[in-house]
């Protein structure tokens, strides 16, 4: 009996060794795959900078993809899928369109992969976090900057891209509620345009053509305020339009100097890239606890006023000479 | 009296094993402790002095880029005393030479852009603000000074990052003061690459404490990471340990910029104190195992011929004659307790079979000396009945008498030998009866009821005569009816009972108690006692005699003793 007691408890010691031994190994270098709506515009730039940056410093391997144009959630869609293929842990998703794009993450989720949604929501339960901007008060900023710098009455022309952008309705619906509040602003006519700088320049032009009284723009994306900032600088109407756009881009820096584009909305693109890929390496590494539902990152509005100072040029312009 | 020792003592396999235990696990603790400090420290050290070192470079580099940019700035100094043509000559071939100028500007005393030397971009032709160029400050400055990192304001579609060193040119000129636009893309990508263990990094402050560049700037501008500059600014140059974060502080040679390292203590001391930990353990949890295995062999090698020699004790106290010792293996010190004890069975058992003799021989002797006193009054009596049946003319009696007589002595005798054949026993006390009913004048009567199967057997020479001598003295001789006495021989398993049953008036419990133990002091013969000690010394405790009896009604003394072969017991 005595020599069984003995046995057990070198078999017990044994265990704990090997369990000991067993658990020494390091964690595997975990996947995480971007799917964003464009890699073209430098908004979106500066978010793969930021998740670049986060992936390297938790050690994750990085996939980057996005559909040429910004209103092809199908695409987006079959990169979801291909991502889940290709092994993906985590998917960073910025969704083209709120409903359409349910389905494949929905799909995604059930084969386990962990959903962060930056920039913009998709109507799915699976998405863990949502970073992004509070697209309803960057509505409001937008409509408060027009208010702001404009007397008298604001006849308000909204340049808006695709409908189902729930970003997009978002911002035009706090604009829109800012607006009507304010008791001295009304809005004209809003348009709904391709999230490419010609096709809005040219719709934007058409707006304006047909609504001579308008005497304030708002665009609400990168793409819009530089079609619409062309479509002011076009017809002259530097004096005669605030335009209020969104987003820093070369171009409508440019024109904000030059009087065309008056007020910029300025998102923090970096930040949600940074934050995307960590809240997926925390979701990966069993730190859900640590991961907020909403994260709202900042927003400025940038004018000629403050356009040259440090922390607007910090925000405006990127370190990486891309 | 084994069971009624209750042992509490602690076996000496449990006390070793738990010493032997103990003492490797404090050891092995104290190592451990003394190790991992030791260790910890080390690895602490270690992440400060590679923290320092990852700073220093960025320090040099920073500190390289800013003393390039003073050479560039004394090329363009010299070209400025060139004419106009020259100028332009020697500083485009100097912006080609070196792509990371992005422009060189020239300003007059009022301040105002005269010259703009830059490869691809022509500045605008208004310029909405110029950040290269900040008339206070040249003023207030009166020499060279540097600008924090701005970006490039006078260009279209063009805003790289850049640092500005501006001086005053020699009074009486046309221009008063030139500027150098240093790209930082340069300095800032090599900022962004250093890690500082995996997750740590490097960034640059002013001494005041203000970030001049920062890896996460969007981060930080968004409020969603935060330095904590003000503190850092006062520290001096150095390594700092927090709980959780390792700062190294460095100045930037020629410049008031410092570059501030973070990293973190949990990723480069932590993670792999922990996997030091996790070793440190699994190679504890192996010597213990290694510690309880080797004291358990010692223990078994020590404890088990101990116990061995403590059952072979415990056997020798509880049946001491059927015990035979096989020597217990082991130390030398056990086999040599082990050959003691081997020594000292053999002697006891060897006293006891001395004392059982002599004890035998004790009874013989006294039997002998009995009979020795008993034959003559014996004798007189019985010659003197011969000698009155021979008056009386009873010739035919005096013959039978004189043979039992006879027949009495010769068996009494049996040349010597204590074990007769039960037959010979049987003969004899019929003899006896034989004589004391002349004696007693047919008083009483007797039967034999003998099993013919113990005839054979044998049995301790003169059992029987006393019985019969105490039942016609003590129940018989009182008696007025005639008496009877039966003697019946059985057998009863492996034993044979001898029972000798009188009708007289029988013995009280206190008669029966003192005819066992003491004898017959009072009388001449060989006692009841004397046959009791006799069949017990020769068979053991369990035979023996066993009287009861009943007052008026008769005693019955039943005597019990193993079933002998002839030679079984000869020797004793």
């Amino acid at each position: 009996m005595k020599r069984n007691r003995g046995a057990a408890v070198c078999a017990a010691l044994l265990c704990l060794l090997s369990g000991c031994a067993g658990s020494t190994g390091y964690a595997q270098q975990n996947t995480v795959a971007l799917v964003v709506k464009s890699t073209e515009t430098e908004f979106w730039l500066s978010v793969f900078a930021g998740a670049e940056a986060a992936a390297t410093e938790y050690n994750l391997t990085l996939t980057i993809t996005g559909p040429d144009a910004e209103e092809d959630y199908e695409t987006q869609n079959q990169m979801v899928d291909e991502a889940v293929r290709a092994g993906a842990q985590a998917i960073v998703f910025s969704a083209i369109d709120y409903e359409n794009n349910a389905a494949a993450i929905d799909a995604a989720a059930k084969a386990g992969v962990k959903i962060v949604a930056i920039d913009s929501n998709v109507a799915s339960d699976a998405v863990s976090t949502y970073i992004g901007t509070d697209n309803y008060a960057a509505g409001q900023m937008a409509a408060q900057a027009a208010l702001d710098r404009v007397g008298g009455m604001l006849r308000v022309g909204i340049v808006n891209y695709d409908i189902n952008s729930a970003n997009g309705q978002e911002r035009e619906q706090g604009a829109r509620d800012l607006l009507e509040a304010s008791g001295r602003a009304e809005i004209v006519s809003v348009i709904n345009t391709l999230s490419e700088a010609g096709y809005s320049k040219v719709d934007t032009a058409t707006l304006l053509r047909e609504h001579p009284e308008i005497n304030v723009l708002i665009a609400f994306n990168e793409p819009t305020s530089v079609g619409a900032s062309r479509a002011v600088e076009q017809m002259g109407l530097e004096d005669g339009v605030f335009l209020v756009g969104f987003d820093s881009n070369v171009a409508t820096v440019d024109a904000l100097q030059e009087g065309s584009v008056d007020a910029l909305i300025v998102q923090n693109p970096y930040a949600m890239g940074y934050l995307g890929v960590e809240s997926a390496y925390r979701l990966l590494s069993g730190q859900s606890g640590d991961v907020e539902r909403i994260v709202d990152t900042s927003t400025q509005t940038v004018d000629r006023e403050n356009l040259f100072e440090v922390d607007s040029q910090k925000v405006l312009f990127a370190f990486d000479s891309r | 009296m084994k069971n009624g020792v209750s042992r509490t003592g602690l076996r000496i396999t449990t006390i070793l094993v738990s010493m032997v235990v103990g003492v490797v696990a404090i050891i092995l603790c104290c190592c451990m402790l003394f190790f991992l400090n030791r260790y910890r420290s080390t690895m602490v050290q270690g992440a400060l002095t590679s923290s320092s070192q990852a700073v220093s470079q960025v320090s040099s580099t920073v500190g390289n880029y800013l003393q390039g940019m003073g050479q560039a700035m004394s090329v363009v100094e010299q070209s400025m005393l060139e004419s106009t043509d020259n100028r332009d000559r020697l500083l485009n071939a100097f912006l080609a030479f070196r792509p990371d100028v992005v422009a060189v500007t020239s300003y007059s005393p009022s301040g105002k852009l005269l010259d703009c030397w830059c490869l691809d971009h022509e500045p605008r032709e208004l310029i909405y603000q110029n950040l290269s160029f900040d008339l206070d400050r040249a003023r207030g400055s009166g020499s060279a000074y540097m600008t924090a990192p701005h970006v490039e304001s006078i260009f279209e579609g063009y805003y790289p990052w850049v640092v500005t060193m501006t001086i005053p040119l020699a009074s009486g000129n046309q221009t008063a003061w030139v500027s150098l636009d240093l790209s930082f893309s340069s300095i800032s990508t090599h900022i962004n690459t250093v890690s500082i263990g995996q997750r740590g990094y490097c960034f640059l402050i002013d001494k005041e404490g203000n970030i001049i560049y920062h890896p996460q700037q969007q981060l930080l501008y968004a409020g969603l990471k935060s330095e904590d500059t003000a503190a850092l600014a006062a520290l001096e140059d150095g390594s700092y340990v927090d709980d959780t974060v390792i700062y190294s502080v460095t100045s930037v040679a020629g410049s008031d910029w410092r570059v501030v390292g973070v990293s973190y203590v949990d990723e480069m001391v932590n993670r792999s104190f922990r996997e030091m930990l996790r070793l440190s353990l699994v190679l504890f949890a192996a010597l213990l195992a290694a510690a309880v295995l080797i004291s358990a062999l010692l223990s078994r090698l020590l404890a088990r011929p101990l116990r061995g020699l403590a059952g072979a004790m415990e056997r020798f106290e509880s049946d001491a004659d059927h015990f035979t010792y096989r020597p217990v293996g082991g130390t030398r010190e056990i086999q040599e307790l082990s050959s003691s004890f081997e020594h000292m069975v053999g002697r006891i058992q060897q006293l006891m079979t001395t004392v059982r003799e002599e004890e035998v021989n004790l009874r013989k002797t006294e039997l002998k000396a009995l009979q020795a006193q008993i034959n003559p009054h014996f004798l007189y009596n019985t010659l003197d009945s011969i000698a009155w049946m021979c008056e009386q003319g009873r010739n035919a009696d005096a013959v039978k008498m004189i043979h039992a007589l006879a027949r009495l002595f010769r068996i009494s005798i049996s040349k010597g030998h204590e074990l007769i054949p039960i037959a010979k026993e049987i003969e004899h006390a019929e003899s006896y009866l034989q004589i004391q009913k002349y004696r007693y004048k047919n008083q009483f009567t007797y039967q034999f009821d003998v099993d013919p199967a113990c005839l054979d057997y044998y049995c301790n020479k003169i059992t029987l005569q006393p019985i019969i001598e105490n039942a016609i003295n003590h129940g018989l001789d009182l008696l007025v009816d005639e008496g009877c006495i039966t003697v019946q021989v059985r057998q009863d398993g492996q034993d044979i009972v001898f029972t000798v049953r009188d009708n007289g008036v029988g013995m009280s419990d206190e008669m029966i108690h003192t005819v066992l133990e003491q004898g017959q002091q009072d009388r001449t013969g060989i006692g009841i006692r004397n046959v009791n000690d006799r069949l017990q010394i020769y068979f053991g405790k369990q035979y023996g005699l066993h009287i009861t009896s009943e007052p008026d009604e008769g005693t019955c003394v039943e005597i019990r003793m193993p079933k002998i072969q002839e030679g079984d017991y000869e020797a004793k």
